[in-house]
C-alpha cells in the first residue's frame, strides 16, 4: 500500500515538475536534474562507457531539454522522452568519434579498468561484500563489452527498470525488436560470463 | 515434439522470462514446467541469479560539480529560451498591431481630407495602392532586419 502510494506521489510530483519547468521555472528544473541525475549519468555511462564522455553527454542532454521543454507534449511518458534525448545526443557522438562502435563489441582490453572496477574500488569494503562486488564487477564488465544495442536495452530493463513499451518508446522500435535484442543481450551476456569465469553462480 | 525439443522450448524463454518480459500464458507454462523439471529448473536458476545481478550493478554517480555545472547552464538556457519565446512573441504582436493601425489609419486620412462619406468610398484610389506598397515595404524590411539582427545576436551568443 505504501509502495502504491510513494509511486503515485513520485509520479504526480513529477508530473508537476515538468508542467512548472514548461512553464519556465528553474526550481523544477533542479529538482528534475537531481531526481534523474543518477539514472542519466548511469544510462549515458553504458553507453559510451567513457565518463568524461558520459559527463559531457550528461550536461548536452539538459541543455537540450532546456531547449526543447516548451515543445515537449505532457501526454507523453518525461522518463521515454528524456532517455530518447539522451540516446540520440550519445549515438551521434559514437557516430561521429567512433562509428565501429555502434555494431561491433568493445576492444578487449582486460588490463584497462572499466567505470564500474573504479567505482568499486573507490572505497574499502567489508570482506563478505567483496565478492559480490567482484561479481557485480565482472558482470558490468562483460555488460560493457556488449555491443551498444545490447547494452542499451540491458540497462534500460535492468537498471532503470522501464517498460518493454516505454524502451520501445526510448529506442523508437517495435516492441518485438526491443524483446529480440533483450534476448540476444542476455543469452550473449551468459556466453560472455561464463567465459570469462568457467563454472560458477551464472552456468 | 520428443522430450529433448520440449526441454530445448521452455529453455528459450529463459532469457526473456528472466527480464519478466513474457506473456501471461507463456509465464504460465514455463511455471509449470519448472516445478516438474528438476535440471530446468536449475538452469533457471542461474539466469535469475544473472538477472539479480543485473539489477544490482553498482550505480555510478555523476560528481556534484558536474551536476551543479549542468545546473547552473541548463537555468541559463532555460532563461535564454523563454527570452527568445517572449521576444518572438512580442515581435509577431507588434506586427499585427502595426498593420492593424496602418489599415486603420487609410479610412482616418480619408476621413480627415475628405469628409464622412470618403470614409464609405468602396473604390480604391491610386494613392491607397501606393500607401499599401509603400507600408509592404516598409514593414518587409523591418522584418527582415529584425530577422536579421536576431541571427546574428544568437551566433553572437553560440561562440561566446
Amino acid at each position: 500500500m505504501s509502495a502504491i502510494t510513494c509511486a503515485w506521489e513520485g509520479l504526480v510530483g513529477l508530473q508537476g515538475e515538468v508542467a512548472q519547468l514548461r512553464r519556465g521555472n528553474l526550481d523544477a528544473l533542479s529538482q528534475l536534474i537531481a531526481r534523474y541525475q543518477n539514472r542519466l549519468y548511469r544510462y549515458l555511462l553504458r553507453l559510451v562507457r567513457n565518463p568524461a564522455e558520459a559527463e559531457d553527454l550528461f550536461q548536452q542532454t539538459w541543455l537540450r531539454v532546456a531547449e526543447k521543454i516548451s515543445s515537449f507534449d505532457p501526454r507523453r511518458n518525461f522518463d521515454s522522452w528524456l532517455f530518447t534525448v539522451a540516446r540520440n545526443l550519445a549515438l551521434d557522438h559514437l557516430r561521429r568519434i567512433r562509428p565501429h562502435s555502434l555494431d561491433e563489441p568493445f576492444a578487449s582490453d582486460s588490463g584497462s579498468e572499466t567505470p564500474a572496477d573504479r567505482l568499486l574500488s573507490r572505497e574499502m569494503l567489508p570482506l563478505d561484500r567483496i565478492l559480490e562486488s567482484e561479481r557485480s564487477g565482472r558482470l558490468a564488465a562483460a555488460l560493457l563489452e556488449l555491443p551498444v544495442v545490447y547494452r542499451e536495452v540491458v540497462s534500460l530493463r535492468f537498471e532503470e527498470e522501464m517498460k518493454l513499451e516505454e524502451i520501445a518508446q526510448v529506442l523508437g522500435a517495435p516492441l518485438s525488436t526491443v524483446k529480440s535484442r533483450l534476448r540476444r543481450s542476455l543469452e550473449q551476456l551468459r556466453l560472455s560470463l561464463e567465459s570469462r569465469g568457467g563454472p560458477g553462480e551464472w552456468s | 515434439m520428443n522430450t529433448r525439443d520440449l526441454h530445448r522450448q521452455f529453455r528459450d524463454l529463459f532469457p526473456l522470462a528472466s527480464a519478466a518480459a513474457l506473456d501471461p500464458r507463456q509465464e504460465r507454462l514455463l511455471d509449470q514446467h519448472l516445478r516438474s523439471c528438476p535440471s530446468c529448473a536449475a538452469e533457471w536458476d542461474a539466469w535469475r541469479a544473472l538477472a539479480d545481478g543485473l539489477r544490482r550493478i553498482p550505480t555510478p554517480q555523476p560528481s556534484p560539480r558536474l551536476v551543479e555545472r549542468t545546473r547552473r547552464l541548463a537555468e541559463a538556457r532555460l532563461s535564454e529560451a523563454a527570452e527568445h519565446r517572449w521576444n518572438r512573441s512580442v515581435l509577431i504582436l507588434l506586427l499585427v498591431f502595426s498593420w492593424v493601425l496602418t489599415l486603420l489609419s487609410w479610412p482616418l486620412v480619408r476621413f480627415a481630407s475628405g469628409g464622412l462619406l470618403g470614409m464609405m468610398d468602396v473604390h480604391f484610389a491610386r494613392g491607397w495602392y501606393a500607401f499599401a506598397l509603400f507600408m509592404t515595404l516598409t514593414w518587409l524590411g523591418g522584418g527582415a532586419a529584425a530577422a536579421l539582427l536576431s541571427l546574428q545576436h544568437r551566433r553572437a551568443r553560440r561562440f561566446a
